[in-house]
């Protein structure tokens, strides 16, 4: 049996190399992709987020445990898609309109996708309209919103009102975070999950979405 | 239109005005923890606020704010490009343009927009940084010529040829105390390389890393020493500019800043001080983890101070009494709401820092678009009504 402690630990570490190699040699030994992703993989970057969490990681840390999440990930994907597993949670994720920031966005879809999401990232300055069509063509089920100026914070509003009158709000979860983002302002615009960091993203959003 | 392009009105570039020596007293009395005669007051103003200032006061299109209110200082940046070069146009149109700049970094300013974009940077590898030659942090252009360079070029505007920076010093130093500027590591490889780049390399190669950040480090060190020379005693403080912190924590770990990071500031600060001038250090974030270090490198006073942050300037008095000023931390938030009610609580609640001095009344970052003219000319009435010595806030009273 293959001693997936080490991919674990490479996750964990931030080692994308051993990652990649370990999952690669798992394969190849039959191991269920399934099983790397939820017994070993998920497990790790909960680690990863609660040791962000408590300030035992920093950000150089999760992004090296994000980067080696996702070499493995990539070698798992095309396997997982290629069995007919389709994943829950789909995820649109994006800055909204007005507001060019992304590297709080970028942390956020790299924990998610840690998490188990499939993350459908859809960059800066992302329009209400692109929200909508990201969920009624790509199936997302959940649209996370960011913003990291006060004055772009009212396109969060407006993105949940194109929601509404496109008639797609009740297919979907709504997360919001961001600098300037609160509980308060989450509760006011009807967002359905809020996280003030992005480890915490991945709990908001199992919150939201029930799982 | 953007947040440091404000020029001097005055004609005569020789002597100060009784007004600018009265200001300047203020702000260093309240710098010395000593109360003056009222609370120091200014802000950095995006250029759409002072836009809709102006149509909302029906001001003339060349109104300007610090000269409006006779606000207590200035800052000024000259060109702090890694290299000085104009700025090469990668695409132009009425809506947007994309520039590369002295950086090296691919900016994409949409005119409607706030704040602008990196979109590439030239050095994208560590390789490359590791190699990058810069230009002579001492080069008299960075002083005394015009020309474009990022950090005045692109930012809440967009600003071509910005005019020689002594000469920036010389038309505001008749009627404001003027500070003149220097970036610290962080803010120059969030330019260089970007963000992520920065964070990843950093948990990447720690070590190595870290030589390229004292390299950095030496390099705006030997810009600062060379701006305060170039200015011949006509700046009457410092500010470093730095930007180490995010909402929850330092985006690196308070050890790695320790070694790597902060050298640098107290460097700076010490030549500074050497010089005679007050450092003010802006730092945006929340830097509860390392603020005891900016009272032990001496630095005088610390912005902007966010609250959306959970940075509280009563709070930090409380903690850490008058062993640093402070700069900032008005809830723009609050300013934005236009409430008055609850801005006039925002702002006497604060105002309780500046009891004994050591206090500086300003945004937690900077005036936003959102914020109306009115807003802002209701505040600064608030501040001059009850910042005047000795400070009596009623209700609001808190014991420090």
């Amino acid at each position: 049996m293959q001693d997936l402690k080490a991919l674990h630990e490479a996750i964990i570490s931030g080692n994308a190399k051993t990652a990649k190699a370990v999952t690669e040699q798992a394969l190849a030994a039959g191991i269920p992709p399934l099983t790397l992703v939820q017994e070993h993989m998920m497990p790790a970057m909960s680690e990863v987020g609660r040791r962000f969490e408590c300030n035992e990681y920093f950000v150089p840390e999760l992004l090296l445990s994000a980067r080696a999440m996702k070499s493995a990930l990539e070698l798992i994907r095309p396997l997982l898609a290629a069995g007919g597993a389709k994943p829950t949670t789909r995820v649109a994720l994006g800055t909204v309109k007005g507001d060019l920031h992304d590297i709080g966005k970028n942390l956020v879809g790299a924990m998610l996708e840690g998490g188990g999401y499939e993350v459908i990232d859809l960059g800066v300055n992302v329009t209400p309209e692109q929200f909508v069509a990201a969920i009624r063509e790509k199936g997302a089920n959940v649209v996370a919103m960011s913003a990291l100026l006060t004055t772009t914070m009212p396109a969060m509003r407006t993105t949940m009102d194109a929601l509404q009158q496109a008639g797609v709000r009740q297919q979907v979860k709504v997360l919001v975070g961001g600098a300037p983002i609160t509980q308060k302002f989450a509760d006011e615009i009807g967002a359905d999950g809020y996280s003030e960091s992005a480890a915490g993203a991945v709990a908001a959003a199992k919150r939201a979405v029930g799982a | 239109m953007s947040m440091f392009d404000t020029q001097g009105q005055a004609v005569s570039q020789s002597g100060r005005k009784p007004n600018a020596l009265k200001k300047l007293a203020r702000l260093n009395t309240a710098l010395c923890h000593q109360e003056p005669d009222r609370v120091p007051i200014s802000d950095f103003f995006w250029g759409s606020f002072t836009k809709r200032w102006q149509q909302e006061l029906g001001l003339p299109p060349d109104a300007n704010p610090y000269y409006h209110y006779d606000l207590d200082w200035i800052v000024t940046v000259p060109n702090m490009d890694p290299w000085i070069r104009p700025f090469q146009t990668l695409k132009e149109t009425a809506e947007e343009v994309v520039v590369k700049t002295g950086f090296g970094s691919i900016m994409h300013k949409h005119f409607e927009f706030p704040m602008p974009e990196m979109r590439g940077w030239e050095t994208d590898s560590f390789d490359k940084l590791e190699h990058a030659r810069f230009d002579d942090p001492a080069d008299r252009r960075r002083f005394f010529a015009g020309g474009d360079n990022q950090i005045a070029g692109v930012g809440d505007g967009f600003q071509r040829n910005t005019p020689p920076w002594i000469d920036t010093v010389k038309s505001l130093r008749p009627d404001f105390p003027v500070y003149g500027s220097i970036i610290e590591v962080s803010e120059c490889l969030t330019r260089l390389i970007g963000q992520e780049n920065a964070m990843l390399w950093m948990g990447e190669e720690p070590e190595r890393m870290g030589a390229v950040i004292n390299r950095i480090g030496e390099f705006y060190y030997q810009m600062a020493r060379a701006e305060m020379e170039a200015a011949q005693g006509l700046l009457d403080g410092f500010v470093i500019w730095g930007d180490v912190a995010y909402k929850k924590c330092t985006f690196m770990s308070p050890q790695y800043w320790r070694e790597y990071f902060k050298p640098w500031v107290a460097k700076i600060t010490s030549l500074a001080h050497a010089k005679g001038l007050p450092v003010i250090y802006h730092g945006c974030g929340n830097v509860k983890a390392i603020f005891q270090d900016y009272i032990d490198m001496k630095v005088d006073a610390y912005n902007p101070l966010e609250a959306k942050a959970g940075m509280d300037v009563l709070e930090l008095r409380r903690q850490y009494g008058h062993g640093i000023g402070f700069c900032g931390n008005s809830d723009i938030q609050v300013w934005e709401t236009g409430d008055h009610e609850a801005i006039r609580r925002e702002v006497l609640r604060k105002l309780n820092a500046a009891k004994g001095g050591g206090y500086i009344f300003q945004s937690d970052h900077s005036v936003s678009s959102a914020v109306s003219g009115r807003t802002y000319d209701y505040i600064v009435k608030l501040v001059r009504d009850f910042g005047t010595y000795p400070i009596t806030l009623g209700d609001f009273d808190e014991r420090i």
